[in-house]
């Protein structure tokens, strides 16, 4: 039986999107007004917590550090609830029309543990060590 | 065809499923794999990166393999704010976080050249995969035997930033401390070379990281805070719960 897993969207209004396009000539003029995050959340039951609540008291603000890109600078705005990011939203952008167009949406789940019929792992660096242990030296040995 | 090697000090598997003999491929990669290690590792007092880091390259220009590792790394220092820095004070230059990706995204297309196209070469946890689709599972980050996720594959690199393998050995430039503020960091692009750097910077900079990495181009995330949330972007390419018949 599969729990439903409360799942909230974070809509990150302006966040910086895609630099694929080269445009002629970044601006590098920087927007200083908080973007607005409106987490248009869909959370049920248990996250209804979240949502519009993420910018309230008892959130913690954190500001990120300001990044130059060559498109302009670049700052980021992470919204706490203990340690859970509740949101996350672009305090400083390029400003370019292209910045407009895409928003890239981040969606917050339950960490979970699985087993499942894989053909590698990825992971952090394993030593030669921890290889022996690994899911992946299982994967080779049950292939070779 | 699979084999598996050490070198650069962790395990690289390399499975060929096209119909062939491909030893003579699969050499060549880990030909490639010990030659970068013997030219970009700082561990090696001798090595063309460690010559670089003490200044005594001597008027000899960087080779072009090695100018193009310091274009990668001078790319993500800005692009991070500094907390990606492969000169850390008091460190000498280390560029291992961008080699990785970059050195194993090369060996890949040494198998493309060779001919090969249904392949999957996992250097240490980080994934290049090519004419899948293959299904990759996400270590999770407590549970050694266990993962996080498991995603599909067709053409594409995916790569994963943590700590619970080497310890704190990513720094935040910014404030020269060990990086904590994620559990783990995977990243899913069209080349290892980016997916790698992009994990590894994104991971440097901590919770903000994970928007950071989100906004990279062609790159799709799936992080993991300390509070044990997952943070992912709408694209990332989840599995079906079971592989197709």
């Amino acid at each position: 039986m599969k729990r439903a897993i409360p799942v909230v969207v974070l809509s990150i209004a302006g966040l910086v999107p895609v630099w694929r396009y080269e445009p002629s000539a970044g601006g590098t003029t920087s927007t200083t007004a908080e973007a607005a995050v409106t987490p248009s959340s869909s959370a049920s039951a248990s996250a209804s917590s979240s949502g519009s609540g993420s910018s309230s008291a008892s959130g913690k603000v954190v500001k990120g550090t300001t990044v130059n890109t060559d498109k302009g600078p670049v700052q980021v705005q992470v919204t706490f609830e203990g340690d859970r990011i509740t949101a996350v939203s672009m305090l400083q952008q390029p400003n370019h029309p292209q910045t407009t167009a895409a928003v890239p949406k981040l969606i917050a789940e339950t960490l979970k543990a699985q087993s499942a019929d894989i053909d590698a792992v990825s992971g952090a660096t394993v030593t030669s060590e921890g290889y022996k242990q690994s899911l992946q030296a299982a994967i080779d040995a049950k292939g070779a | 065809m699979r084999r598996v090697e050490h070198v650069m000090g962790f395990p690289v598997s390399l499975r060929v499923d096209d119909e062939g003999a491909w030893e003579e491929a699969a050499d060549a990669v880990f030909a490639w794999l010990r030659e970068v290690d013997a030219r970009f590792s700082p561990f090696r007092a001798d090595s063309e990166v460690s010559r670089y880091g003490r200044d005594e390259l001597e008027g000899e220009s960087p080779s072009a393999d090695l100018a193009e590792v310091l274009d990668l790394c001078e790319h993500y220092r800005v692009a991070t704010g500094g907390a990606f820095d492969a000169r850390l004070p008091g460190r000498g230059f280390d560029p291992c976080a961008v080699v990785k990706g970059w050195s194993v995204q090369r060996a890949a297309q040494l198998l493309r050249t060779a001919g090969a196209r249904r392949f999957v070469l996992n250097a240490g946890g980080d994934v290049v995969a090519s004419g899948g689709p293959w299904r990759v599972g996400v270590r999770h980050p407590e549970q050694a035997d266990r993962l996080c996720a498991v995603l599909e594959l067709t053409d594409g690199a995916v790569a994963t930033s943590a700590r619970y393998e080497r310890g704190d050995h990513i720094v935040d430039g910014r404030t020269g401390r060990p990086a904590t503020g994620l559990l783990s960091m995977t990243v899913v692009a069209a080349s290892l070379t980016v997916a790698d750097s992009v994990a590894t910077a994104a991971f440097a900079l901590g919770a903000e990281g994970v928007a950071w990495a989100a906004a990279q181009p062609g790159c799709e995330v799936f992080a993991v805070d300390t509070a044990g949330q997952v943070l992912r972007t709408e694209g990332f390419p989840v599995a079906a719960r079971s592989r197709a018949a």
